[in-house]
C-alpha cells in the first residue's frame, strides 16, 4: 500500500491537473485528494514531481521479435491467418519488458506482424506483474501495402498488388459475415451450424463492432481501408499512418477508431514511405480524430513514445494533449480504458513519477514505476 | 541581412543577446545594437534563440542504394567487395539531390560527414557536404577528413558469412595492425607498380589523415590502443564506442575525440550498451565528444540529432554543452569548424532561428534555418514528400 503525496497529478481524466495525494492498495487507485490518511502505507514525497498514468503502448511487438531475426508474430507461409493470436507468440519474461519499463511503458497492446494481409488477434499486455494480460482479444491485425506484397510477391503468390490485398481482406470479411449469418441462423440447432471455423470466429467480434480491426496502413491505403470499414460497417484503427495529414476531411469517420501514428525514426523513402508527417497528431486530434502514437517495439528505438509525444508538440500541440496519445486516448482507442491510462480512482494503480513533465521536457527523467500498485523501477541515485 | 536582438548560442558554450549580419553567405559581425544599412533587410529576432546547424558526424545522408535506387543495389558506401579498401573516397558516396530531398533544414541539420561504413576494415576517406543543393562538388565543404576504419564485429557478418576472411576478431586485429605496418614501411620502389591500398595507409601512419575507427565495446578500444602504441603519429577518433566507462586514461589524457550514438535507429541493440553518464564524463573532462545518429549504417529519422541531444541532457543537464556535441564538436573532428558549426564572424552563415531553445524544450520549432546565408526553410513551408 503506497500514498504519493503533493505530487503534480496528470490524472488524464475529467480532474485535470491536480496537486494532490494518491493512495493504492491492492493493485488499485482507491483514493486521491488531499491530506490523505498514510496510516499503514509507505509514503512517497513526489513535492515537485509530476505524476501520470502509466503510458499504454497502442502498437508493439514486445516479446515476439528479435533483432537477430529469430521471431513469433510474422507467420510468413499464408496471407490469411486470422486463427493465429499474438498471445501465443509472446515470451512474458523477454527482457523487452524491462526496457519497457524504463520507459514508462506499463501496458502494450501486442500484435502480430505485418507480413500477412489478416494476422491474427492481438491483446493487451502489462509489462509486469501477476496478471498480465489486461485484454484479449483487443483487435484483429491486419496488414496493407508494401509488408504483405514484399513478403509473398517473391514466392509468385498473392498478394503481389494493392489490387489482391484489397481483394483477400474484402473476400475474408465477406466469409466472416456468411458464417456468422449461419450461425445465427442455426440458432441452438447443432445440425445446421456451419462447420467449426476459427479463422472466421475471430472475425466475428470485428464485424459485431466488439473489436477494431488493427490495420497496418500507410498513405493511400489508409482510403481503401476506409471504404472496406464502411463497406462491413467495422470500426478500424489506422496504424503506422504516415502521410494521415493528406486525408483530415475522410478520417473524421464514425468508423476510424483511431489513428496511431509513428513510428518515426526513418527518413523519406518512396512510395507508402514518402511522406513523415508528425504534424498530423495534432491535425487529427484537433478534428476530433483519436489519435495515438506508437514505439513499435522492439522494431524502433528505446524514448520512441517520448520523441513521438514530444515532435507532436513542436509542431504544435498541447504537451497535455501530446501525453493523452500515449495514456487516456491510447488506452480509449484500445478499449481498456476503464482500467488503465488514466489516474482514477477504481482504476490500476500503473503510474509513473517523472522530475518533470516528459512531453515537454527534453531532460525529463523517469524516477519511479508503479504496476498494479507495485513498485517496478526506481532510478538510480 | 541583418538578424537583431536573438539570444544567440554560439555553439561553443556561450551565449549572448545580440545582433548578427549576415554577407556574401558568411556571417560578417556579432554586436550589439548594430545600424540597418541602406537597404539592408532586417529580422527582429527577439524572443528567439540562434543556433549554428547542427552538423552530423557520420551519417547517411545523400548516400543511394537498396530502395533508394531504381534497381536494389547496396548503399553507395558500402563497398562490400573487398574489407580492405582504404584508397576509396566516400566523397564518390554522396547524391546532393537525395540529401535534398529529405529537407533537413527544416530539421535543423546544416551539414553532414559521410563516411564509408563500418563493414570494412580500412573503408576509405570520409567527406562533409551541406545538405542542401545539387552538385556535390559544390555541396562539399572538405574532402580527405579521415580514414574510416573498423574492428566492429560488423566486418565478421559481412564478410565471415560468405565464407570469406574475417570471421574472427583474430583476423580483424591482426590485419588492422598489420595494414598499418606495411603502411609505414612503405617505400615506393621504381621498378614495381604502386601499391595505391598503402599510399593511402601511409598518410594515416603519418599523420596526415585521422584514422576514425568503429569500436563495438571497450575491449576492442583497448586493443585498437595497444595496436596504435607503436604507430604515434596516427590521430584516432573513436566511432561507438560502447562500454566507455569515462574514465579511460588513454583518451581522458590524449583528448581523443570520440563520435557516440544513442539508441534513436531501428533494432539499434548495440547503442543500449552506450552509458550516457560515462559520456557526461568524458565531456566534463573536456575529451571532444559528438553525438552521431548512425555510423554510416543505417537510415534515421531526420529528427535524429534532436534526440540524441535529448538523452544527453538528462545526463549532462547543460543545453550549451550538449549543443556543443551537434555542432562545434562534430565540426572541429571533421576539420570543418573553420567553416561552419559555431557562430562566429568569418563562418559560414549556417544557422537556425527558434523560438525556443529545442536542447531544452519540445516546444521549439524552426522560425527559419540559413544555409550559406540564403533562407532554405522558414515556418509554414511545405513539407516536401517523395
Amino acid at each position: 500500500m503506497y500514498v504519493i503525496q503533493n505530487g503534480t497529478l496528470y490524472t488524464m481524466d475529467g480532474q485535470g491537473v491536480l496537486q494532490a495525494d494518491l493512495r493504492m492498495e491492492n493493485g488499485k487507485i482507491t483514493q486521491i485528494g488531499t491530506n490523505l490518511s498514510t496510516e499503514g502505507a509507505t509514503v512517497i514525497d513526489a513535492a515537485g514531481k509530476c505524476v501520470t498514468p502509466g503510458f499504454v503502448d497502442p502498437h508493439s511487438h514486445a516479446g515476439g521479435l528479435e533483432a537477430s531475426g529469430e521471431q513469433d508474430l510474422n507467420e510468413m507461409t499464408n496471407p490469411l491467418t486470422p486463427e493465429l493470436d499474438a498471445y501465443y507468440a509472446i515470451n512474458p519474461d523477454s527482457k523487452d519488458f524491462r526496457l519497457l519499463i524504463r520507459q514508462g511503458i506499463t501496458t502494450s497492446c501486442l500484435a502480430p506482424g505485418s507480413a500477412n494481409v489478416v494476422g491474427g488477434w492481438v491483446f493487451a499486455c502489462k509489462s509486469a506483474g501477476k496478471d498480465r494480460v489486461v485484454k484479449r482479444p483487443v483487435a484483429l491485425k491486419a496488414a496493407m501495402g508494401i509488408n504483405p506484397k514484399g513478403c509473398y510477391a517473391g514466392k509468385n503468390q498473392a498478394p503481389m498488388t494493392r489490387m489482391a490485398i484489397a481483394n483477400i481482406l474484402r473476400g475474408y470479411l465477406r466469409k466472416v459475415k456468411e458464417y456468422m449469418d449461419k450461425k445465427e441462423a442455426a440458432g441452438n440447432d447443432p445440425e445446421k451450424l456451419p462447420p467449426f471455423d476459427m479463422g472466421l470466429e475471430h472475425g466475428i467480434p470485428v464485424l459485431k463492432q466488439e473489436i477494431p480491426l488493427k490495420v497496418h496502413s500507410y498513405m493511400h491505403d489508409m482510403m481503401t481501408v476506409l471504404e472496406i470499414a464502411r463497406e462491413f460497417d467495422i470500426r478500424i484503427t489506422l496504424d503506422h499512418a504516415l502521410g494521415a495529414s493528406d486525408y483530415y476531411e475522410e478520417l473524421c469517420d464514425p468508423h476510424v477508431q483511431g489513428v496511431i501514428f509513428g513510428p518515426t525514426c526513418e527518413p523519406l523513402f518512396g512510395g507508402e514511405g514518402g511522406k513523415l508527417d508528425p504534424w498530423c497528431c495534432k491535425g487529427l486530434d484537433d478534428r476530433g480524430v483519436p489519435v495515438a502514437v506508437m514505439t513499435d517495439s522492439p522494431v524502433t528505438v528505446v524514448n520512441m513514445l517520448t520523441y513521438e509525444m514530444g515532435e507532436a508538440v513542436r509542431w504544435g500541440m498541447d504537451p497535455i494533449r501530446a501525453l493523452a496519445m500515449v495514456t487516456c486516448g491510447s488506452a480509449k482507442i484500445l478499449n481498456i480504458d476503464s482500467r488503465v491510462g488514466s489516474l482514477t480512482v477504481g482504476k490500476d494503480a500503473d503510474l509513473l513519477i517523472w522530475d518533470k513533465l516528459p512531453s515537454l521536457h527534453t531532460d525529463a527523467i523517469l524516477e519511479q514505476v508503479f504496476i498494479d500498485g507495485e513498485s517496478v523501477y526506481q532510478k538510480e541515485d | 541581412m541583418l538578424i537583431q536582438n536573438g539570444r544567440i548560442h554560439d555553439g561553443l558554450g556561450s551565449v549572448t543577446t545580440a545582433d548578427l549580419r549576415l554577407s556574401q553567405g558568411l556571417i560578417q559581425e556579432i554586436g550589439q545594437s548594430l545600424t540597418p544599412a541602406d537597404g539592408e533587410e532586417v529580422f527582429n529576432a527577439a524572443g528567439m534563440e540562434i543556433l549554428p546547424g547542427f552538423v552530423q558526424a557520420i551519417s547517411n545522408w545523400g548516400v543511394n542504394g537498396g530502395i533508394q535506387e531504381i534497381r536494389p543495389s547496396s548503399n553507395d558506401n558500402d563497398e562490400k567487395s573487398s574489407p580492405i579498401t582504404p584508397e576509396l573516397d566516400g566523397f564518390y558516396a554522396f547524391n546532393g539531390r537525395a540529401a535534398t530531398a529529405q529537407q533537413l533544414g527544416a530539421f535543423g541539420l546544416t551539414a553532414c560527414g559521410v563516411a564509408p561504413t563500418d563493414n570494412n576494415l580500412f573503408g576509405g576517406t570520409i567527406a562533409a557536404f551541406t545538405i542542401e543543393g545539387l552538385n556535390p562538388y559544390r555541396m562539399c565543404l572538405k574532402r580527405d577528413i579521415g580514414m574510416m576504419s573498423s574492428v566492429h564485429p560488423n566486418l565478421k557478418k559481412t564478410y565471415g558469412t560468405r565464407p570469406a576472411a574475417p570471421q574472427t576478431r583474430m583476423w580483424i586485429f591482426a590485419n588492422f595492425a598489420d595494414q598499418l605496418r606495411k603502411a609505414a614501411d612503405y617505400k615506393k620502389e621504381d621498378d614495381k607498380p604502386a601499391d595505391e591500398k598503402l599510399i593511402a595507409l601511409k598518410r594515416v601512419t603519418e599523420g596526415e589523415l585521422p584514422l576514425f575507427i568503429s569500436c563495438d565495446s571497450l575491449v576492442a578500444i583497448q586493443r585498437v590502443q595497444e595496436i596504435l602504441s607503436d604507430f604515434p603519429k596516427v590521430k584516432p577518433v573513436l566511432v561507438n564506442g560502447y562500454g566507455l566507462t569515462g574514465r579511460e586514461a588513454w583518451i581522458l589524457e590524449n583528448r581523443i575525440p570520440v563520435i557516440v550514438r544513442t539508441p534513436t535507429s531501428p533494432m539499434d541493440t548495440e547503442a543500449l550498451e552506450l552509458d550516457l553518464g560515462a559520456v557526461a564524463r568524458l565531456m566534463q573532462a573536456g575529451v571532444p565528444v559528438a553525438l552521431s545518429g548512425s555510423c554510416g549504417n543505417s537510415l534515421n529519422a531526420r529528427e535524429d540529432l534532436l534526440w540524441n541531444s535529448a538523452e544527453m541532457m538528462k545526463v549532462l543537464h547543460d543545453s550549451e554543452a550538449v549543443l556543443k556535441m551537434v555542432t562545434s564538436i562534430p565540426a572541429a573532428i571533421l576539420g570543418i569548424d573553420q567553416l561552419t558549426g559555431s557562430l562566429r564572424p568569418g563562418l559560414r552563415a549556417d544557422l537556425v532561428i527558434w523560438n525556443g531553445n529545442p536542447m531544452q524544450t519540445y516546444q521549439a520549432h524552426i522560425v527559419r534555418t540559413y544555409l550559406g546565408g540564403q533562407v532554405i526553410y522558414q515556418e509554414g513551408d511545405e513539407m516536401k514528400c517523395m
